[in-house]
């Protein structure tokens, strides 16, 4: 949801994102490897242009010398890794991005997020899109040098399903067949897990999941490592192995200073061969990146693509700057519960009503876009065929407040049955709240509605301010999202309260039933087609933002989806 | 004596048992909790989650159980970082100690001299300067102070580190080490001992105007005493002996933290850890660390009045 968006998104992203970029508003599919070759205009001239490809460093001389010194070692900032470095146990972001390194996914994704070999060289789908058959990469091993096999993949999926386990991985939401009966203690093991041999797996759903491939397809846990004290119904024990994992990753763990570093290891066991790197760093960065970047002590930061950013960043010389548009978007979640919010026409009327491109795009120095749909520009879903922009039309709102029966009273704020129309908004607080605030009060003003702002320090506590349902709108953010079903589902399992559409249930359901593309294609467009009409909410923005990084650094690729880690073996430093 | 202490203790024990109550429910009635800010979770799953965690259940059942097993010496584990409470201070609270031990014993060296001059030289020029830098440095906020000396000396010139303990990567040992830590907490220190200095100072300054015009400074004087002597024998242990109270105020401080030069230099101090508990609602840590400091206090109120009974028989305390 909002703001806690920002927090955990900035988490989630700072370190972990991506790269891939050059997606302009129009959302263009333009793919990483051109947008990298078109480098070297540094000059790119107008200062009001947005970035669109890969700027490279312009002067190497300016590189400080305890960066120049620096040979076998990248440093990246993180915000706060807490040191949960086991999958599906970690409680944040941060620590999922050390997780990233230390482990390598079963099934990885592309720059458009759909589903790449890794671990699993090859996978079979029944025709019933129910039973999921991976075949993994003969002979690889975990750090230790002990192998890898079916059983681990077995143990790991079968461990999601016991009843202590305490955190939010999506597997379970697959309702692997078997899976209820093990949670409640009623089975022994999974039905629906079978290993076939040491290289060979199946995994059999009770109904069809399009999202099934990449969530199955995660990390692997070593059963011997992890499951040595395993018993149903106490994963105590894990606290004690979270600060020594085990992994399959890139890299090793070397050291984690609380506070201070994760030093990370090339792992010589790695399966695509020993990274390029001997040392990777993920140093805690809690304070300003700035100075961290300017002074040489980190290689890589991401920040807000504010021209005045970016224009201090070309300045530094040293820094290569990729733009890049994450995978989330922003909304302004609507109280539907609220008799007066119940109309489509009044929530139609508060979005044309309401300047989203000042706010989000002028008011942030080019550093957003303006949202209608619930997927962002770099998703294989996202479309503008059939969608109404909703373009600042003050005129068009007070027309659809009119037809909704709200008359303008003799203070200007529109009445209707003696209530007047005013709007609760809660927000937290970030630099932005301030322009938003101002500008959205004073267009609301201008179409007869009072917005009454409240500006929250503490997200958990507007969280609860919405869930007790003291509200009419509310600004949010979402999480990083991977598949274009994740947008839709708040929509579907109850978050958005007060909303119930069988119609977007179904074609939810059908989007999720198959794997073919082109098909889900049309349903998510029919679906967004659907959203942007009713509006449960009113989407606002996309956020813009750039990487910077050591001009030394070579082979780097970041991805929207899984940040760093998909080619962090090939990194090196010139 | 004995009986000073017994009663003391008593009260110690109650006003420790209040505060836990008060901070505990405090903490149990803010609105929103560890599991709400998890955008990932379906309602259903939220509700599970609060299960697993005991969020769900009654408040006064989760106190009960918090005090149980407080009272055992087990302060819980912490639901972000998922180890042992106090494993995690001791993680962290040495570093805080570090910044905060040497910048209170600068502060304090420093405004006593100040302080004694000043009063000295009431009016003079130096008494005048003085008062100006110091209302100088208490009006501006610390992390301006802080940004302004990373730019200065990290940034453009490169003297110090920006931020940190150690370099990044660095295995130094023994004196390297030493040294690697002093010049990393160089700035943070300079920062704490401005802004501490400014209040002291001027108490310093003004106890020892008091004193200096009493009878028995003229007395000294007129014994034919150094000048010197008079100032720092006779007239300063008069003027620090209401001082002693505020050493039990210190102690809290000094394992405390602090926030936001922590959070400026990057310092992996209790401070910041407490700041990201907070924003977590991990209510283990934050339980555990509001009664560290609880803790903290009533004892140093106790030992300042110990030492002032001890400095000055004639207080009854």
């Amino acid at each position: 949801m909002l703001k806690k968006g920002i927090i955990l998104l900035s988490s989630l992203l700072l370190a972990s994102s991506t790269l891939l970029a050059a997606c302009s508003n129009g959302g263009s599919e333009s793919n990483n490897n051109t947008t990298a070759q078109n480098n070297g205009d540094t000059q790119t001239t107008a200062t009001a242009q947005p970035l669109t490809s890969l700027v490279k460093a312009s002067d190497m001389s300016k590189l400080p010398e305890v960066s120049k010194k620096r040979n076998d070692t990248i440093i990246v900032g993180l915000t706060d890794p807490a040191g949960v470095f086991t999958p599906y146990f970690n409680q944040s972001g941060y620590d999922g991005n050390v997780i990233s390194q230390l482990w390598t996914p079963l099934v990885t994704v592309d720059e458009k997020g759909l589903p790449l070999p890794n671990l699993a060289k090859s996978w079979d789908i029944s025709k019933d899109n129910l039973t999921y058959t991976f075949h993994l990469v003969p002979n690889t091993q975990f750090s230790d040098g002990s192998p890898l096999t079916a059983e681990d993949v077995a143990f790991t999926w079968t461990l999601i399903y016991d009843k202590a386990y305490p955190g939010d991985s999506q597997i379970r939401k697959l309702n692997i067949k078997g899976g209820k009966a093990y949670t409640e203690g009623k089975a022994q093991q999974i039905d629906g897990i079978k290993v076939i041999d040491p290289q060979t797996i199946s995994v059999t759903l009770e109904k069809p999941n399009a999202l099934a491939l990449t969530i199955l397809g995660e990390y692997v846990l070593s059963k011997a490592y992890y499951g040595k004290d395993y018993k149903f119904g106490q994963l105590d024990y894990f606290k004690n192995l979270h600060g020594s994992p085990l992994g399959n990753g890139a890299y090793k763990l070397e050291k984690f200073i609380p506070g201070q570093e994760v030093r990370l290891e090339a792992n010589d066991h790695f399966f695509k061969g020993k990274p390029k790197t001997k040392h990777f760093i993920y140093k805690t960065a809690e304070g300003d990146a700035w100075q961290f970047i300017e002074t040489g002590d980190t290689d890589f930061a991401s920040f807000t693509a504010t021209q005045e950013n970016i224009d201090k960043l070309k300045g530094l010389g040293f820094l290569n700057i990729l733009p890049y548009t994450p995978s989330t978007y922003g909304y302004l979640q609507v109280n539907l519960e609220n008799e007066k919010l119940k109309d489509k026409k009044v929530r139609q009327a508060l979005t044309y009503g309401l300047d989203r491109k000042s706010i989000y795009v002028d008011a942030a120095q080019g550093a957003g876009a303006v949202a209608n749909i619930p997927a962002s520009p770099i998703f294989w879903s996202y479309t503008t065929d059939g969608i109404n922009p909703y373009n600042y039309d003050p005129e068009q709102a007070k027309k659809l407040l009119d037809e909704a029966g709200w008359v303008e009273g003799s203070d200007g704020i529109r009445e209707k049955n003696g209530q007047k129309l005013t709007i609760h908004l809660l927000t937290s607080k970030r630099p932005e709240t301030d322009t938003f605030i101002a500008l959205a009060a004073e267009n609301y003003k201008a179409i007869g509605v009072d917005l009454q702002p409240e500006i929250f320090a503490d997200f958990n506590a507007m969280v609860a301010k919405v869930e007790g349902k003291d509200y009419d709108l509310a600004a949010f953010s979402t999480a990083m999202l991977t598949d274009p079903s994740d947008g839709i589902e708040p929509f579907v399992n109850g978050e958005i309260k007060g909303y119930n559409n069988p119609k977007l249930k179904e074609l939810y359901e059908k989007g999720l039933a198959t794997t073919n593309m082109e098909e889900r294609k049309k349903i998510y467009k029919e679906l967004y087609v659907l959203l942007n009409d009713e509006l449960p909410v009113i989407f606002t923005n996309y956020k813009k933002t750039v990487y910077a990084y050591n001009g030394r650094m070579e082979h780097v690729k970041v991805s929207p989806f899984i940040g760093l880690s998909g080619n962090l073996f090939e990194w090196s430093l010139k | 004596m004995s009986s000073f202490l017994t009663k003391r203790l008593t009260y110690m024990i109650i006003i420790l048992l209040a505060a836990s109550m008060m901070i505990f429910f405090l903490y149990a009635m803010t609105p929103g909790d560890f599991i709400s800010g998890n955008l990932k979770l379906s309602p259903e799953r939220k509700a599970e989650l609060r299960e697993i965690y005991g969020l769900n259940k009654p408040i006064l059942e989760r106190y009960g159980n918090w005090l149980g097993n407080a009272l055992h010496g087990n302060f819980g584990y912490s639901l972000a970082q998922q180890k042992p409470v106090l494993t995690l201070f001791n993680e962290y609270i040495w570093n805080s100690f570090l910044l905060a031990i040497v910048s209170t014993f600068l502060t304090w060296l420093i405004a006593v001299i100040i302080g004694v001059v000043a009063a000295y030289k009431q009016y003079s020029w130096f008494d005048t300067l003085v008062m100006v830098v110091i209302f100088a440095a208490m009006s501006v906020p610390s992390f301006f102070i802080g940004l302004y000396l990373i730019k200065i000396a990290a940034v453009d010139l490169k003297w110090l580190p920006p931020g940190g303990m150690l370099n990044t990567g660095s295995n130094a040992t023994g004196m390297e080490y030493v040294k690697e830590v002093l010049q990393h907490m160089t700035l943070p220190v300079i920062v704490m001992t401005l802004l501490g200095l400014g209040s002291l100072t001027r108490y310093f300054r003004s106890n020892m105007i008091d004193v200096i015009q009493q009878d028995y400074i003229r007395t000294a004087r007129a014994k034919g005493l150094m000048e010197r002597k008079v100032l720092f024998t006779h007239a300063l242990r008069n003027a620090l002996l209401p001082a002693i109270t505020l050493v039990g105020f210190e102690l809290p401080a000094l394992f405390g933290g602090s926030l936001i030069i922590e959070k400026i230099f990057n310092w992996p101090g209790i401070g910041q850890l407490y700041m990201q508990s907070f924003s977590l609602r991990d209510y283990p840590l934050l339980m555990g660390f509001t009664m560290l400091i609880a803790i903290l206090s009533v004892i140093g109120t106790l030992l300042s009045d110990i030492l002032y009974r001890i400095a000055d028989p004639r207080v009854k305390v």
